[in-house]
């Protein structure tokens, strides 16, 4: 009896870790803080957004070979640094965002992943606003992360963002999701 | 004009763009106008061969897409003879949809209001009660009805709302010589990877049109941060004017290409040298065209009036690795005076190994797309300018802009006498002809005139060709 409720607390307080560690990242992103972001970004990563289709009976179908992002570490620095240079115009001034993360899931037990690492399932919904316009947007998804531990925090070593849209209501993705 | 009709205030101010155009101006008030928004979309969408798709993407008997002419839908189908149709996404007896999804396959589609049900070739199959309820009805005259006409070039379709007027063989005219080079240069030709991109921005549609008509002036500036990073090679990139490189602008039968290359060298927008050596075939293509391919390391182009492609080779979505090329095409669907849909598709040679195929996707949607590192930057400008043009401010101040690049009096600007294709070429890329002869054209099928080529003789009207 005893063991059980410690698992289970156990498993509370890695919700909790995961769960900051998500929102923390959410600041991070949200700041434009960006190469701190990618600092919590596995060498190994697999960073990628499927474009999501409307088929015939079904509600979540996503293109085995269409994709927004479909990113390794190299490609997805390169994207981070090039928000640096003074000529990316859909970022000057940044785009204002503000990210909600909820319904945050931990499964320990997916059988490709390591001991350290952690299966995660999440919402996002970001609230996205640009310019001295009064207009804003949103763009909704589910998030599936491989997160991995590493010291006392951890990295992303796999993403995959799942948008509600078939098709996009925003000039550009310049944000990362 | 057709006779008779009462001219309304946005027509008056067409008659005055023909003497603008002379000059090289353009009122900025015309990518902002909800009257202007409705004669385009009648005379110029309504005119035009408006591209529809690539039959890769319906493979199947019965595979279908929903695509779109101007406000109106329709189903881009292949039916079980293999044929490809475009239907008109409406039941012949109460006007319900048919077609909900995106895409799929089906053998018919039905109306889920009454249970009417079509073929997918179109040709209406059932009619609930018919016997009794609509014992005298021809069957024959109620299937879905089909877009007026539809023909495809290589693979690609594309249809006409008009049910009269050129061939598409005859709109594209020669430009088919540039765009064969393109699609016949591997062999068994070009094929589409996924499904299009598709976003809603709010930009005017002419604003996308004049950049795939020959905007080599905006590269550097506009995209300086991929030069930055080193993205592409320096070449890929560019500065216009610089005279380093083969840089050509060439206007063809109302149609555009720019493209840089490098005289006597073998580029093939670095194509990796097993698919130039496997894939690339001279059979099909001139002497001329093969040269063409040869030289070239990047091409843009547009065909009128909203179709756009880039094919550029030197590119990559990491400085650490390898460049490769991509090939995109796209459309560009006006929803409103300030609004469009922009359709993106990625291109690969269809017996390209599936690693290359993978890898020229990826090129593509790390550059163009709505993730692209190019065209993240380009979209918000165009739709500044439509933001610019929607006030008072540039109607009564009568503010023109200036498309005068590459004028007598603005430049020394050379034809390419000595150019190996049809049409004509500049010899240097810092020159704005190619969206003059884009505003020369949307001026005349306005006014309700035919298309004319940039020395003002009518296209497809031509008796010798």
């Amino acid at each position: 009896m005893l063991a059980e409720r410690e698992s289970q607390l156990e498993a509370l307080l890695v919700e909790r870790e995961v769960e900051q560690f998500l929102y923390e990242e959410a600041e991070l992103l949200d700041n434009r803080e960006l190469h701190e972001w990618f600092d919590h970004v596995a060498d190994d990563v697999n960073y990628r957004m499927p474009r999501r289709l409307m088929r015939e009976n079904t509600s979540s179908v996503f293109s085995e070979q269409g994709y927004y992002f479909n990113e390794d570490y190299g490609s997805l620095k390169a994207r981070v640094e090039r928000f640096d240079s003074e000529y990316a115009w859909a970022e000057r001034p940044p785009t204002r965002t503000r990210r909600y993360v909820t319904n945050v899931r931990v499964t320990r037990e997916t059988e490709d992943l390591t001991e350290d690492e952690l299966f995660v399932e999440s919402n996002l919904l970001v609230y996205l606003s640009r310019g001295d316009s009064d207009e804003h947007t949103f763009y909704s998804a589910r998030r599936e992360d491989v997160l991995r531990r590493r010291g006392d925090t951890f990295e992303i070593a796999d993403r995959e963002i799942r948008l509600d849209q078939t098709v996009l209501s925003t000039d550009n993705v310049s944000i990362f999701l | 004009m057709a006779a008779g009709d009462k001219p309304s205030a946005t027509e008056r101010a067409l008659q005055d763009a023909r003497d603008s155009l002379d000059e090289g101006f353009f009122p900025l008030e015309f990518f902002h106008d909800e009257d202007l928004h409705d004669l385009e979309m009648e005379r110029i969408i309504g005119q035009s061969w408006v591209f529809i798709g690539h039959e890769s993407e319906i493979p199947e008997p019965g595979d279908y897409a929903r695509r779109y002419i101007g406000d109106d839908t329709f189903i881009f189908v292949r039916d079980e003879s293999g044929e490809v149709n475009l239907l008109f996404d409406s039941c012949r007896h109460r006007g319900a949809q048919v077609c909900r999804a995106e895409q799929g396959n089906t053998s018919h589609f039905r109306c889920p209001y009454h249970g009417w049900t079509y073929k997918n070739d179109g040709e209406a199959a059932g009619i609930p009660q018919k016997s009794k309820a609509f014992k005298n009805l021809d069957r024959s005259e109620y299937g879905l009805a089909h877009v007026p006409r539809l023909e495809s070039y290589e693979g690609l379709v594309f249809a006409s709302l008009a049910e009269e007027g050129p061939s598409l063989d005859e709109w594209l005219g020669d430009f088919k010589w540039y765009f064969d080079v393109h699609m016949k240069l591997p062999e068994g030709g070009m094929e589409v990877i996924g499904e299009p991109h598709r976003w809603v921005i709010d930009a005017n549609w002419k604003t996308i049109a004049d950049n795939f008509n020959g905007d080599s002036y905006h590269t550097a500036w506009a995209h300086g941060s991929v030069l930055d990073l080193e993205l592409g090679g320096e070449e890929t990139v560019g500065h216009a004017g610089t005279g380093d490189s083969l840089d050509r602008h060439i206007h063809c039968d109302g149609h555009t290409t720019s493209m840089r290359g490098f005289e006597g060298e073998d580029v093939f927008l670095t194509y990796p040298d097993e698919v130039v050596e496997d894939l690339f075939t001279r059979e099909g293509l001139s002497d001329a065209q093969w040269q063409l391919a040869r030289q070239a390391l990047s091409f843009t182009g547009a065909i009128f009036p909203n179709f756009g492609f880039l094919h550029f080779g030197d590119t990559t979505d990491d400085p650490e690795k390898d460049v490769a090329p991509f090939f995109t095409i796209r459309k560009w669907r006006p929803l409103g005076p300030d609004q469009m849909e922009l359709w993106s598709w990625g291109l690969a040679p269809k017996n390209a190994p599936e690693e290359f195929k993978q890898r020229m996707y990826k090129m593509y949607t790390a550059n163009f797309g709505p993730t692209g590192n190019f065209e993240q930057d380009d979209v918000p400008i165009w739709k500044g300018i439509t933001d610019s043009a929607s006030g008072q401010f540039a109607s009564s101040q009568n503010l023109q802009l200036n498309y005068q690049m590459g004028l007598e009096w603005m430049s020394e600007m050379d034809i390419d006498e000595e150019w190996l294709g049809p049409g004509f070429a500049y010899s240097e890329n810092l020159e704005e002809g190619g969206m003059r002869l884009f505003h020369e054209q949307w001026y005349e099928m306005l006014a309700g005139n035919d298309r004319t080529d940039a020395t003002g003789t009518p296209i497809n009207l031509q008796e010798d060709r």
